[in-house]
Order: C-alpha cells, then structure tokens, then sequence
C-alpha cells in the first residue's frame, strides 16, 4: 500500500511534510497500544481536538521557516536585545546617595498627602429592585404618514347581487337537478322494465295455463275417447263372440242330433255295446274252452304224432334208402 | 358530471376516459384502501357509458380477486358493484361470460350479512334475465338449503324467494328434486305479506310441471292458498289464484278445489269491480287468473253445475274493455256451457 504521508528532509535543512489527504482517525483520550489497533476508525471531525476552532481571522499561521527568514529573524532578536540593552544603560540615574546619607522621597507640594498603601475604599452596596415582569411593549404605532382618503361604495354601484348570483344559482342547481333526474330516470326505467317484465310474465302464465288446462282437456278427451273406442271395441267383440258361440250352437245341435242314432248305430255295430255277461262268456270262457279243446286235440295230434313216428321207425329200419324217402314223404 | 369535490370516503377520480381505467389501476395494485376506490367505482357506474367502458374494457375479472378479500367491507362493496352492472344488460351478459358465478356462490355462506344480502340482490339480478336463471339453475339446491335453513332476514328471505321463482320459471325441477313444495307452504304462512307475494310467485312456479301440480295436491297447500285468496295484499292474492289455477288442471286439483269451496272464493275476487284505470290495470293478472281457475274448474262436472248458475257474472265479465280478459271471459263461458 502506497503511504498516504511523505516526509523528507529539505536538502537546506528544513523538514518537509506532505500527505495526501485522509479521513481523520478518531484518537481515544488515552492512546491504546498500537499492535491492538486493528482497524482505523473515522470518527467525526467536529469532536476532534486537533481541528482549528472558532474565527480564524485573526490567527497566528504557522509560517513555513525559510532558512534565510530564520537566520534573520535571529538577528533583528538580537539586534533589539542588544538595543534594548543600551538605552538600559544610557538612560540617566540619580547618582548613588554619599555614605551616611539615603535618598528619600519627599513630597514637596504645598498640601502633603498621605502616600499610603491603603486605599482609603467605601463599600458601597446597591441592589436592583426586584425584577419586574416585563411590560407589554407597546404597540407600535407608527406615526401617522400620508394622505387620509376616505370613499363608501354605495349599493348598487359594485354589482348586483341578484343578477350575478343568477347564473352560478343555474349552474349549481341545474347540476343538482340534472344528477337527481338522472337517478330518477335510472329508477324509473327499471322500475317499467320490471313492470314490463311483471306483465309480460302475467300473460305467459295465463297463456300457459290455458294451453296447459287445453292439453289436459285433450288428454282427457282422447282417453276418454279411447276408453269409450275401447268399450266399444269389446262390446263388438262380445257380441261378435255370442253371434259365434250361437252359431256354433245351432250348428252343433244339428249336427249331434243326426249324430247320436248314427253314433249308437256304429257302436253297436263295432260291438261296443255289449252283454256283460255274453262279453264274459267270450272272453273268459270261451277261449277256455277252445284252449281246452285245443289241448286236448293238441294231446291226441301229439299222441298220433308219436304213434306215426313208432310206425315209420318200424317200417324204415329193414331198408334205409326206401324209409328215408318215405319217411321223408311221410313227414 | 359531477363535481371535482370529493366526498370523504371515496378515492379521487380522474377526469373523462380515464376514470374507469384509473380506478381499476388502483384496485389492481391493492394501494392502501380499496373501499374508496369501491365507493367511486360504484358512483361511476350509475352512468351506463363508464359502465359500458368497464364492460368492454374487461375489468369485471379483477372484481374476482376483491371478492375474495379478508375485510368484508371489500366484499359488500365489491357486490354493490356487481348489482349495479346488472341493472343493464351489457353488465349482465358480461357477468355471466365472466367467472363470477362460483365465488359469488361461495359467497352465499360468507360470515357478514350485510355481503350475503348484498349478493343476493346480485343473484336476483341475474335471474332476471332468462339466461342468467338458466345459469343459476345448478345453484337452486343451494338456495333451497339457505331457504329451509331460516336464519335469514325478511330482506334476504323476500330476495332468495324471487330469485328462485324466476329460476323455477325456466325449469322447475331442481327446485321440485329439493323438495320445493313442503318448503313454500311453509313459508306461505308467514308474517310478511312481501314474502306470501314471493312465496306464492314461487309456489305458482313450480305448479307448472305436472309433478308440481300432483305435489300441491298431496301436500295440503290448497287450503293455505283458500286463505291467502283473502289476503290484503293484492298481489299475495294474485298469485295465490295463479297457484289456484295451475294447479285446477289436474282432475286431483280439481275435485280438492271443489271440496274446498274455493269458486266462491274465486267469483268474489271476479265480482268486485274499481273504477279508476291504474287500480284496473293492477288487477288484471288477478282476474285472469281468477277466470282461468274457473275454466279449468268448469271442466268437472259439479263445477260446471254451480258455475252455470253464475254465468250472468261471467258476462258482464265480456264486457270489459281489456282484450286478455275479454278471451278468457268467452273462454270461461264456452266452457260452462259445453255439453259432452
């Protein structure tokens, strides 16, 4: 860091000093040591001892000693010394009083005086009145200067007051008409929109509470009509059944009474109509009777059959090839 | 238009075309206290040309983040807002096409009340628009819980009902899926004649749809309705006959109304005749639908028998001057004396 002070000798011998110029570092009253000194603190200039105080007019400056203003400065000393010293000695004295003889003072005036150290002193003592308040000051009036002159405004003469005034009443109450109108006119219009609307909505109602009561005078109409078509329909239906059903009737009855003798007639001519007795005869005893009898017959055929067999087997053993053939014819 | 004065509580407004810009500039970066600001806007907004700048101008989607502020002064103004936009029908339509809806339908459980009516009178502003009810119909389940909650004030109550006659209008079944009908008739019995008017408007509503008209049947409102025939209010009469003749459609309606003896009710409504133009205007709606509820009630046979003895009534009824009534005064007529 470049120093901020630069001092050196003068080759003549004086002391030169110059720095640049730095903030001026605060100095406590009693000087740390400096190896605590870390930081320098600037502290404010106006409580620092060392700046020059006060009017500084009239004050001595440190001239800058100039070697040859030293070395004359030194003789004109001493030359004044050494005049001084002169006059000292060439001012006239009284001689020396004679031996046995003093000098004294004596005063040779006509009155003596008392040449005393006293000083003859009174002590006088005065004392102010006690402080008064202050009085008011006066008021200043300064003296009267000039010219009176006087003058009156009579009425009439500035302005009238009435037809001045007439054209800021206009405007200030034409404003506030204007602005209340307006508001008015706001309220108004809603108030006919809704008027509007109220009336508009009467008729909607109304007109749909016809067509609502219409439709449902419809609905019943039509259902009622339905329901009636459809009674109607059954009747029909009904009726239409009953002319079928006598139809069929009268139809059936024809046919059945032609039916019934022919009915009987076939039945007994399929033997449905039978004796129980007779039908048991048939059935039960008669079959028994055959079957007996055909057991019988089975028993002689069997019988027969066996007495046949005897004989042929009697008649075929002498000659082979004839019995073959004949029992072959035979069976 | 106004004065460069500024009232206290209300934030500076520039001159002309930057009015609006300016003051949304301010809301945007939340400088200090946005309720002065509010409280200018809503000024503002009255005039319907800086409500058409704020409309084009796409502002209405920074109100979204004031809704959901933490001071509820904020949010009440922030509603007031909002219903001023929708007493036009650019505001309207610009309130729809925005992302408004959802919190507005937050809103609906916010802590303050004076923010809960003032977003119902938004709400109800809406509705009046065919669209805007069609856009609110997935809100009614909701409103039909506030409504059967009971905790609102009358204000609120007459708002909420309005609301959901109008939503009804257009399709009354969420309001019927949430058990609309029980609801009314309670509410058809209370103290207030504005909330009969708006419960019996409601009422008149949902009896549009054939289930709404079996449901007025089933739940005894009928008898409720014979009473508020005789109301003071006209208009609490007006719609209660509306109900009356909503519900008279239906053969169920029919015999329960002639059981009750409601066509006396029904002719002395018809039978009284004022004078004075306005007062005829104002009940208009009530003879039509008066004369309706006849024409529908003369369909059942008794009906028809007890309203022939009275046809000197209906005529003098075709002589009036109004051309609806005049129809619905030939209407009745053509009806009592059908023969099948």
């Amino acid at each position: 860091m470049a120093l901020a002070s630069h001092s050196h000798r003068d080759p003549g011998g004086t002391y030169t000093f110059s720095s640049r110029p730095r903030a001026v570092e605060s100095r406590s009253k009693y000087r740390e040591p400096p190896a605590e000194q870390t930081q320098r603190q600037y502290g404010n200039i106006m409580y620092d001892r060392r700046v020059v105080r006060g009017n500084t007019y009239a004050q001595h400056i440190l001239p800058t000693p100039d070697l040859a203003e030293v070395q004359r400065q030194q003789a004109v000393r001493k030359r004044i010394l050494a005049r001084r010293r002169a006059a000292e000695q060439l001012r006239l004295r009284t001689p020396e009083p004679l031996q046995g003889r003093r000098h004294t003072d004596v005063q040779t005036d006509l009155f003596l005086e008392e040449l005393s150290e006293v000083i003859e002193a009174t002590d006088t003592e005065c004392q102010t009145d006690e402080f008064l308040d202050r009085p008011a000051t006066p008021l200043f009036i300064p003296a009267k200067t000039g010219k009176d002159a006087e003058t009156q405004i009579e009425e009439g003469e500035l302005f009238n007051f009435d037809t001045e005034v007439q054209p800021i009443l206009e405007v200030l109450v034409g404003k506030t008409v204007e602005q209340s109108l307006l508001e008015v006119m706001e309220e108004e219009e809603l108030a006919c929109l809704r008027a509007q609307q109220r009336a508009f909505e009467e008729l909607r109602n109304n007109e749909l509470a016809e067509v609502q009561r219409l439709q449902e005078q419809e609905r019943r109409r039509r259902e009622e009509k339905e329901r009636r078509i459809a009674q109607q329909k059954e009747v029909l239906k009904k009726e239409r059944e009953t002319a079928e059903k006598v139809a069929a009737l009268v139809y059936t009855q024809q046919y059945l009474s032609s039916l019934l003798p022919a009915v009987f007639g076939s039945l007994r001519d399929h033997g449905y109509f039978y004796d129980p007795v007779e039908k048991d005869i048939e059935t039960n005893f008669l079959p028994w009777l055959v079957a007996e009898a055909h057991a019988n017959l089975e028993k002689r055929h069997a019988s027969r059959e066996l007495l046949d067999n005897r004989y042929e087997l009697l008649f075929t053993q002498p000659s082979n090839q004839k019995t073959t053939s004949l029992s072959h014819n035979s069976i | 238009m106004a004065g460069s004065v500024t009232l206290p509580g209300r934030a500076a407004v520039a001159f002309g075309r930057w009015s609006v810009p300016l003051l949304f500039g301010q809301l945007d970066r939340k400088e200090g206290c946005l309720v002065p600001v509010l409280a200018s806007l809503c000024d503002l907004i009255h005039d319907p040309e800086k409500l058409y700048q704020t409309v084009t101008g796409g502002f209405v989607e920074q109100l979204k983040v004031c809704l959901e502020d933490e001071d509820p002064a904020v949010r009440r103004k922030t509603c007031e807002l909002l219903q001023l936009l929708t007493g036009h029908s650019t505001g309207r339509q610009a309130l729809l096409s925005s992302s408004l809806l959802p919190p507005l339908s937050e809103m609906l459980d916010d802590s303050s009340s004076s923010c809960r009516r003032n977003v119902h009178l938004v709400l109800n502003g809406i509705a009046q628009l065919p669209a805007g009810a069609h856009a609110l119909l997935p809100l009614v389940p909701k409103l039909m819980l506030k409504l059967s909650q009971e905790e609102e004030e009358e204000e609120v109550e007459v708002l909420l009902l309005s609301t959901l006659s109008c939503c009804s209008r257009v399709d009354a079944l969420p309001a019927l899926a949430s058990d609309g009908v029980p609801l009314l008739g309670r509410k058809l019995s209370h103290s207030s004649p504005s909330v009969r008017r708006e419960a019996a408007a409601a009422m008149m509503a949902l009896s549009v749809p054939v289930d709404g008209k079996q449901q007025v049947c089933e739940e005894q409102i009928l008898p409720v309705l014979v009473d508020l025939l005789q109301d003071d209010d006209l208009e609490v009469r007006t719609n209660a006959a509306g109900v009356v003749m909503n519900a008279a459609i239906i053969t169920a309606g029919k015999s329960l109304s002639l059981e009750l003896n409601v066509l006396p009710v029904l002719l002395d409504l018809l039978s009284e005749r004022p004078e004075e133009e306005e007062e005829r205007r104002r009940r208009k709606a009530l003879v039509l639908y008066c004369l309706r509820a006849l024409t529908s009630l003369a369909e059942a046979p008794k009906g028809r028998r007890l309203l022939r003895e009275q046809l000197p009534l209906l005529e003098r009824r075709t002589e009036d001057r109004d051309q609806d009534i005049l129809r619905a005064a030939q209407t009745a007529i053509r009806v009592v004396t059908w023969t099948p």
